[in-house]
């Protein structure tokens, strides 16, 4: 403890310079632990919105369909989804398990034609779980918006909900009548007149411009699906036991049948966490950098105008792995001041930014922006106050190391 | 108690040799053994040797009969802290430690308890009448306080040699001769050998044996009655 009380009396020795290197430190964790506040919200919602956006926590699908693609709908779907969505359902980590077809084909007013993206969904599970109802919600404030809504659950309703650019590409208004024409399983080419009954905004541009989404009775009539699903989105009830779901599905399928986790699934996910991975890496590496060279220069100096009591200490009989344990003590000192003055500063700035509803650009490929929120993470401040307790550790190893080899003798002599 | 047994120690100083060269010495236990000479003649570094804070080039350092100048320098480190006590000539105290705690250091890097190291640096403190000023700093006492200080610091964990290097370079004659005074009652009454190196008369007039070098050799050894 004489080390660390002779430290702590150090570092107070010379107080403008210690405030700056604290300083240095302090502005090292707030953009650290600020930094890391944003990311985790970003995957936060990234996740959701890949999880809620339709993935589910995993999908089942038809072996093949990993790999290739289909030459028309329903080629390489589940053949009896349905059923084996009600055997799912009964698994205990199974919250919910909601079937979907994906379809493509032309979407027409009498007198234009566009192609579309079509998914149907199951009315009544949908809304429970997924996001659509924020999709609308969005929507409802885009022009031509207003009044839009949910499919109906009713077997005989022909409804379909539009994205913006669609919609906007057909001048089709909330209660147009359009038809939906596709090519069915077996190939033949057929037709359903829908009703629009909303605008569905998903928050990219091209997904806007080509999205439709209508019921599984729709489509089913449509393309003539009978029970197959292109898919089974399953949403679990404990999502952070996503291994033991994911067995427990795997369990129940027949041959031919795979379970992908969501993680494999959202490529947009794994990009931006392994873009966002990257530059907090090379922002920690310029931080350990600046807090290593403000520190090591600090605690440099304090070694040199101490060189004749280091030269007393060692006479006294400290040895030379004390003295390097004493800069040590002098570097994790500066560190916890440094952390705690930069976790203070951190959690105000943060109620400050999260505070000021700051509206952040819309990132590539999206519609539009989103609020900056920045979460509080202990986890994150608790790795960013290790890792500036390290690179204070590595900083004073050199002066620690220059302090311990001076000959006594020209120490004593110092002035 | 210590024995310099033919220790030599040549090193350059400004183009010509200087050092130590063959000089044998003792210091006896209870007493005050004084080195004497003018500038240069190799007082502290015959003093740095039998401290063990250099090596000798040649010959052996003794210290109750065991050879120790060879030891690795872990081994004179211990030696230093167990066996040995230092007052330097000027600013040998800790600055950012108080009185007492410059006092507890030695004790506490021998492993003595908090309550323990402050018990014995208490008593050594008032040994050199300084109970008062337990808790200054070095800055906020005199020149022959400090002095006092560093003494009952070297004192406290009670070592066999305490090796003094002109601890009145520093202080008036009014508060040299005091200081003096006490080294040689505290040599008596706590049996530990001292070695003091000075040019000062009146340090040497308290000296119980002096050791008289000029230009590195031991030129001749004197005891006072």
């Amino acid at each position: 403890m004489i080390l660390a009380r002779l430290a702590l009396r150090s570092v107070a020795r010379n107080r403008r310079r210690t405030l700056l290197t604290v300083l240095v430190v302090a502005a090292g964790f707030l953009a650290m632990a600020l930094a890391g506040g944003f990311m985790t919200q970003t995957f936060t919602a990234l996740s959701d919105a890949a999880i809620r956006g339709g993935l589910g926590h995993m999908q089942v699908m038809e072996s093949k369909a990993l790999q290739d693609q289909e030459d028309q709908s329903l080629q390489l779907a589940l053949a009896d989804g349905e059923a084996l969505a009600s055997k799912l359902r009964a698994l205990p980590p199974v919250a919910e398990v909601l079937p979907r077809i994906q379809f493509m084909g032309l979407l027409t007013n009498g007198t234009r034609s566009v192609a579309y993206i079509g998914t149907a969904v199951d009315p009544a599970r949908e809304p429970v779980f997924m996001a659509v109802n924020d999709h609308i919600t969005d929507a409802q404030a885009l022009p031509g918006g207003a009044g839009s809504r949910w499919l109906s659950p009713a077997p005989e309703a022909r409804e379909a909900l539009l994205g913006p650019g669609l919609a906007k590409s057909l001048g089709a208004t909330l209660g147009s009548t359009l038809t939906l024409m596709a090519t069915t399983k077996d190939g033949a080419l057929n037709a359903v007149d829908v009703t629009v009954v909303g605008l569905l905004d998903q928050g990219v541009k091209e997904l806007n411009d080509r999205a439709l989404v209508t019921s599984l009775d729709t489509a089913g009539n449509l393309l003539d699906a009978g029970g197959a699903r292109s898919r089974l989105s399953i949403m679990l009830k404990d999502p952070k036991q996503l291994d033991a779901g994911l067995a427990a599905v795997r369990g129940a399928l027949g041959p031919g049948e795979a379970a992908v986790p969501w993680t494999d699934l959202a490529a947009f996910f794994k990009q931006v966490r392994m873009l966002y991975f990257f530059i907090f890496g090379f922002m920690g590496l310029v931080l350990f950098l600046v807090v290593w060279l403000a520190t090591a220069n600090t605690l440099l100096m304090s070694v040199m105008e101490r060189v004749r009591e280091f030269g007393v200490l060692r006479a006294l009989g400290l040895q030379p792995g004390q003295l390097v344990r004493l800069l040590q003590w002098e570097g994790a000192a500066l560190g916890c001041l440094g952390g705690l003055l930069g976790l203070v500063a951190t959690l105000l700035l943060r109620a400050a930014a999260n505070a000021a509803r700051i509206e952040m650009p819309a990132p590539p490929g999206s519609a539009h922006g989103y609020p900056l929120h920045i979460e509080a993470v202990p986890l994150v401040y608790l790795g960013t106050f290790l890792f500036l307790q390290l690179t204070l550790q590595v900083a004073a190893l050199y002066p620690g190391l220059k302090a311990a080899k001076l000959r006594i003798v020209e120490a004593l002599r110092h002035v | 108690m210590l024995q310099l047994r033919d220790v030599s120690r040549a090193f350059e100083l400004g183009g010509e040799k200087a050092g130590v060269f063959g000089v044998s010495l003792d210091a006896p236990e209870g007493k005050l053994t004084v080195l004497a000479g003018p500038s240069g003649s190799g007082k502290s570094t015959l003093l740095n040797l039998a401290g063990l804070l250099d090596e000798p080039d040649e010959g052996e350092v003794l210290l109750e009969g065991e050879p120790v100048s060879r030891l690795p320098e872990k081994a004179r480190c211990d030696l230093r802290l167990r066996k040995l006590g230092f007052v330097f000539q000027a600013h040998n105290l800790v600055p950012v430690l108080s009185a007492l705690e410059n006092v507890m250091l030695p004790l506490q890097l021998q492993g003595a308890s908090e309550s323990e190291a402050r018990r014995r640096a208490s008593e050594a403190l008032d040994r050199v009448d300084l109970s008062s000023r337990l808790h200054h700093r070095p800055g906020q006492l005199s020149g022959g306080q400090q002095q006092r200080v560093a003494i009952a610091r070297a004192l406290a964990p009670k070592p066999k040699l305490i090796i003094a290097d002109e601890p009145t370079a520093a202080l008036d004659h009014a508060h040299g001769e005091p200081l003096m005074a006490l080294m040689r009652q505290l040599a008596r009454e706590e049996g530990a050998a001292f070695l003091v190196a000075s040019h000062d008369p009146a340090v040497i007039a308290q000296a119980d044996r002096v050791a008289r070098l000029a230009d590195g050799r031991l030129a001749a050894v004197e005891t006072n009655a």
